[in-house]
């Protein structure tokens, strides 16, 4: 706070005649645009958190540098929400409150967002989440709320597509006790039977250290395919006693968890050798995807920092376009950045100079077109599909 | 069905004998220190983080073991001096309570130098040897004798050298050790060095096979308590057969209720136990 | 700014009737509770589950969660009072393990890792802008009813007898003092202050989910106890709000360590927390208000007073 104070001040002594013309307008002017990320620093989700904020703040920057939107700077407060919803609760708090930021960005666990959902809506705060769950879009957000993640089930649909088009008879899943877990279920035990496969699960704790028993269980249905569901750190377990049991068949699992960080840990490629992945595809090849890659320094960013990186990018062009700053006037002007036709851009940048043009544009981001449906779904999305190869993902298809 | 319950139970009798390490460091120390010591979450990350870095700068195995030991039993001992021991005369809740703290200090420390990824070992993991319908992994057969060895010397420091069996005499009667001219803060100091260097190793043992990271100690910290309750707190071959059964009853829980239950067994054994034979089922005796 | 410190307000006097339960076992009667968050957790479903899916007044739903926390705390001390104090510690732990476990997975009664959103708060929509104030209100309402029956609890012969059984319980037990009845009890009633505040705090933030109930908060309380001083009730509700403000100023000031990663900065506040814990015990533990012990009572001789 007393950042902003100096600022202030600074900027109101430059404008100098201006300033005693018409001091409010200044001040105003010179005020930061503020807004944040919330995105989980420690906890389950501990791994995926520091990447996203640092995209959030790459986009930030290159506007600053380009001028800021509306003529004022734009500063970004990136919280931790611990992975857990209190702490969320407690942050967003801080954030609204204090903060006073008119948008919080990268949400991830679905906890974290269903909780911290209502305290934005009733503050008129714009919330981007990367959450799958099904129930978040269901929530009564009145329209402040937008995720570039595809639920839950659309995703599980295409999955149990793709393992039907690899010809495979017998699935069953592995899944800790998440809030997708039963919608996966029932998702596979309906679209796999429709290819003529069957479906048997386990859910399993993901605290533990081994998995001996429950790979045993597993395949004593003798499956040739195996979904494995978890996150990260129970995947490595996972896979590890897949292969000391000398597991045969086909693994698929979420590119979230089963990632290059994944493949280091195991360190021994024929463990993962031939495993497919699969996820909401990242808009590769893009020069916004490029961005995400230089900005976080990695070769292959996970599709969260990319989701990150485009919350950014519209809430900021959404500014843009309203000229004006607050919650409201992004939710009334998002869908006039992300669809509707227009010049096409992928950053934020771009979309502003556009905009002072008085073009209509169409955003189409790191993580993909970034079109939504009314309740804040993204209608549309491709899907990538990968398998590890010698240690390396190769592109199966994006589809 | 009976082949997979006896893999089951093969598999509880590994997991159960490098869950014995850190449950014979826990209960030694109770054995001694008279108090509940649940630093032991944060010192078991802290000897998988420390034989991890061993192993990574080319140590072999028991070097790293022996990193392992030294570090945690430093760090517990470090601990236990400068902020639990203090409040012993309080009574053993404030020192408990203390230890809950010193575990999270710990684990934050870890944290702060680590991240919170997980890591692994970087072990060449091979296929199961399989007997008959029952197939164990050679690897963990290596872990199960280190383990085993680990114990068997424990015991043959208990039981036979002098530092051993002054250790022994102290826990059953402080009182009457003293006067027989042994020094109470010195056995406690082995104590403390002794017991978290067991769990420091049984941190090291447990994180070899699957990965690491700032929670691996909080995972068996439960564990580590039911075994020590089950065998009665404060005796060593108790906390040895609490371990083989907690272990197998975990693997068991997996068949019998779900996965995601496994972690409430410990806690239903830990009732069970107390409910029906308080004093565990070898009894309080430190030896 | 007000409206945040109004949350953190209402967040800390939750926190205060933590601390509160956690005294009146602790500083009272030497018992201990590492399972809080279990308990917390309780009374949170159940008046959460009750006015969602069971439709009954909030007020119900309050009453159900003290009952319900008070039934939990009488089955865990049941088969640990006639134990040494360590057990009750290792007990309590693995409750609130397991009251996690339970609503994590028994998604047809508790809707698993989802949650439940949606807890109505009194008079929520008509009181709009206005429902965080009155909803602070009713904390400290709910703060001073159970601060005062604490303290009638703390100065009465009962408190005696209690602090009795902490400093002693075999002497206790020994003057005639029911031990047993008088443990379960304490900590029934504990673990019954305990499920109010959880469900004081489901109607004020509308969302409750496992995740929420972690091992952390019962760390937090008990820094709280600790640092205002065990056995004296005004202690433990000025440690309450003594830990809020450090867990919340630490947010401001971890950031402005340079150099520092965000997993750095959120293990330093955590680290922070747990060294001001164990710097409380050893170096000031009897907390900021030390425990006064009333003195007993004297029959009348007429002369002193």
């Amino acid at each position: 706070m007393t950042k902003t104070f100096r600022i202030g001040r600074r900027a109101a002594l430059a404008g100098g005649v201006a300033a005693l013309a018409s001091p409010a307008v200044v001040r105003a002017q010179a005020d930061p645009i503020k807004l944040a990320t919330l995105t989980p620093l420690t906890g389950a989700g501990g791994p995926y958190g520091p990447v996203m904020a640092k995209a959030a703040a790459s986009v930030v920057e290159e506007v600053n540098k380009a001028g800021g939107v509306n003529g004022r700077r734009v500063v970004l407060v990136s919280e931790d929400d611990q992975t857990n919803p209190e702490a969320g609760v407690r942050a967003a708090r801080k954030l609204i409150d204090v903060d006073k930021v008119s948008a919080i960005m990268g949400t991830w666990a679905s906890s974290v967002t269903t909780a911290v959902a209502p305290l934005c809506w009733e503050s008129k705060t714009f919330l981007c989440t990367v959450s799958g769950a099904d129930s978040i879009t269901l929530l009564p957000h009145q329209g402040y709320l937008v995720r570039t993640q595809p639920n839950s089930k659309l995703q599980v649909m295409r999955v149990g597509e793709f393992m039907l088009s690899l010809g495979v008879k017998k699935v069953f899943t592995m899944i800790p006790q998440t809030p997708f877990t039963q919608s996966t279920f029932d998702t596979l035990n309906a679209v796999l039977p429709k290819g003529g496969a069957t479906h048997q699960s386990l859910i399993y704790d993901d605290k533990k250290t081994t998995y001996r028993t429950e790979v045993d269980q597993a395949l004593r249905a003798s499956p040739d395919l195996l979904l494995a569901g978890g996150y990260t750190p129970d995947s490595v377990v996972l896979l590890k006693d897949l292969y000391r049991a000398g597991f045969k068949g086909k693994v698929v699992g979420f590119a979230y968890s089963i990632n290059q960080k994944l493949v280091d840990q195991v360190g021994q490629n024929e463990i993962v050798e031939g495993v497919y992945t699969f996820a909401p595809s990242s808009a590769e090849g893009s020069t916004a995807y490029d961005k995400v890659k230089a900005a976080v320094g990695s070769a292959n960013p996970d599709p969260y920092t990319c989701q990150v990186y485009d919350h950014a990018s519209m809430v900021l062009m959404a500014m843009a376009i309203a000229k004006d700053s607050s919650g409201t006037a992004i939710k009334d002007n998002i869908r006039k950045v992300t669809q509707g036709g227009g010049k096409t851009v992928d950053n934020a940048v771009d979309g502003i100079k556009a905009i002072a043009a008085g073009e209509k544009i169409d955003y189409t981001g790191a993580s993909g077109p970034c079109d939504f449906d009314e309740k804040g779904d993204i209608l549309d999305c491709k899907f990538r599909y990968e398998q590890i190869k010698a240690g390396k993902f190769t592109v199966v298809k994006i589809a | 069905m009976i082949d997979i319950v006896v893999q089951a139970l093969v598999n509880g009798l590994v997991s159960g004998t490098l869950l014995a390490v850190p449950a014979i460091g826990f209960t030694a120390m109770f054995a001694v220190l008279r108090f509940p010591n649940f630093a032991v979450s944060g010192i078991a990350t802290l000897g998988a983080f420390a034989g991890y870095l061993a192993y990574g700068a080319g140590l072999q195995m028991a070097g790293s073991l022996v990193v392992a030991f030294v570090v945690a039993g430093a760090a517990g001992l470090l601990f236990d001096e400068v902020a639990h021991l203090p409040m012993v005369k309080q009574g053993a809740l404030p020192a408990a309570i203390a230890s809950i703290a010193s575990g999270l200090v710990l684990e934050n420390l870890v944290r702060l130098g680590f991240g919170n990824d997980p890591r692994g070992y970087d072990r060449p993991i091979a296929r199961d040897i399989r007997l008959g319908d029952i197939r164990v992994s050679p690897q963990q057969l290596e872990t199960m004798g280190l383990a085993l060895a680990l114990m068997l010397a424990v015991f043959a420091i208990l039981a036979f050298t002098r530092i051993g069996k002054a250790m022994r005499a102290s826990a059953d009667n402080p009182d009457l050790a003293s006067l027989k001219g042994i020094r109470p803060e010195r056995i406690a100091m082995i104590a403390s060095f002794a017991g978290m260097g067991l769990v420091g190793v049984g941190g090291m043992l447990l994180g070899l096979d699957s990965a690491i990271d700032p929670l691996t100690g909080t995972r068996i910290l439960l564990s580590i308590f039911a075994a020590a309750v089950l065998g009665g707190l404060g005796s060593v071959p108790g906390a040895v057969l609490g371990a083989f059964l907690i272990g197998m009853a975990e693997e068991l829980s997996v068949l019998a209720v779900g996965s995601q239950y496994r972690a409430a067994v410990g806690f239903v054994a830990i009732l069970a136990m107390l409910t029906l034979r308080p004093r565990g089922l070898l009894g309080e005796r430190a030896y | 700014m007000p409206s945040y410190l109004l949350f953190i307000a209402t967040i800390g006097g939750i926190y205060g009737l933590l601390a509160l339960s956690l005294n009146l076992i602790w500083g009272g009667a030497g018992m201990v509770n590492l399972g809080l968050a279990g308990f917390f957790a309780v009374g949170a479903y159940a008046s959460g589950l009750l006015t969602t899916a069971g439709q009954v007044p909030i007020v119900a739903g309050w009453m159900a969660a003290l009952v319900a926390g008070g039934f939990a705390g009488l089955i865990v001390t049941l088969s640990t009072t006639r134990l040494r104090q360590d057990y009750l510690a290792i007990v309590t732990l693995g409750f609130a393990e397991v009251v996690r476990l339970v609503a994590a997975n028994e998604i047809w009664l508790t809707r698993g890792t989802d949650g439940i959103s949606g807890i109505p708060g009194p008079w929520k929509s008509a009181l709009g802008q206005n429902f965080n104030s009155v909803y602070f209100l009713i904390v400290v309402a709910a703060l001073v009813v159970v601060f005062l029956v604490v303290r009638r609890i703390d100065r009465s012969p009962y408190g005696r007898a209690l602090r009795a059984i902490r400093e002693d319980a075999q002497v206790a037990q020994v003057a005639g003092k029911p031990v047993l009845r008088f443990k379960t009890e304490a900590f029934t009633l504990s673990a019954a202050i305990a499920g109010l505040a959880g469900a004081l705090y489901g109607h004020f933030t509308s969302y409750i989910a496992p995740d929420l109930f972690l091992p952390l908060i019962t760390v937090y309380i008990f820094l709280a106890v600790a640092s205002g001083g065990t056995g004296r009730p005004a202690g433990a509700l000025l440690g309450a709000y003594l830990v809020m403000t450090l867990l919340e100023s630490s947010r401001f000031f971890v950031e402005w360590i340079p150099g520092t990663t965000a997993v750095q900065r959120a293990a330093l506040k955590e680290l922070l927390i747990a060294v001001a814990l164990i710097l409380v015990l050893r170096l000031k533990p009897s907390g900021v208000l030390p425990e006064r012990i009333p003195p007993a009572p004297r029959p009348a001789t007429g002369a002193s007073s």
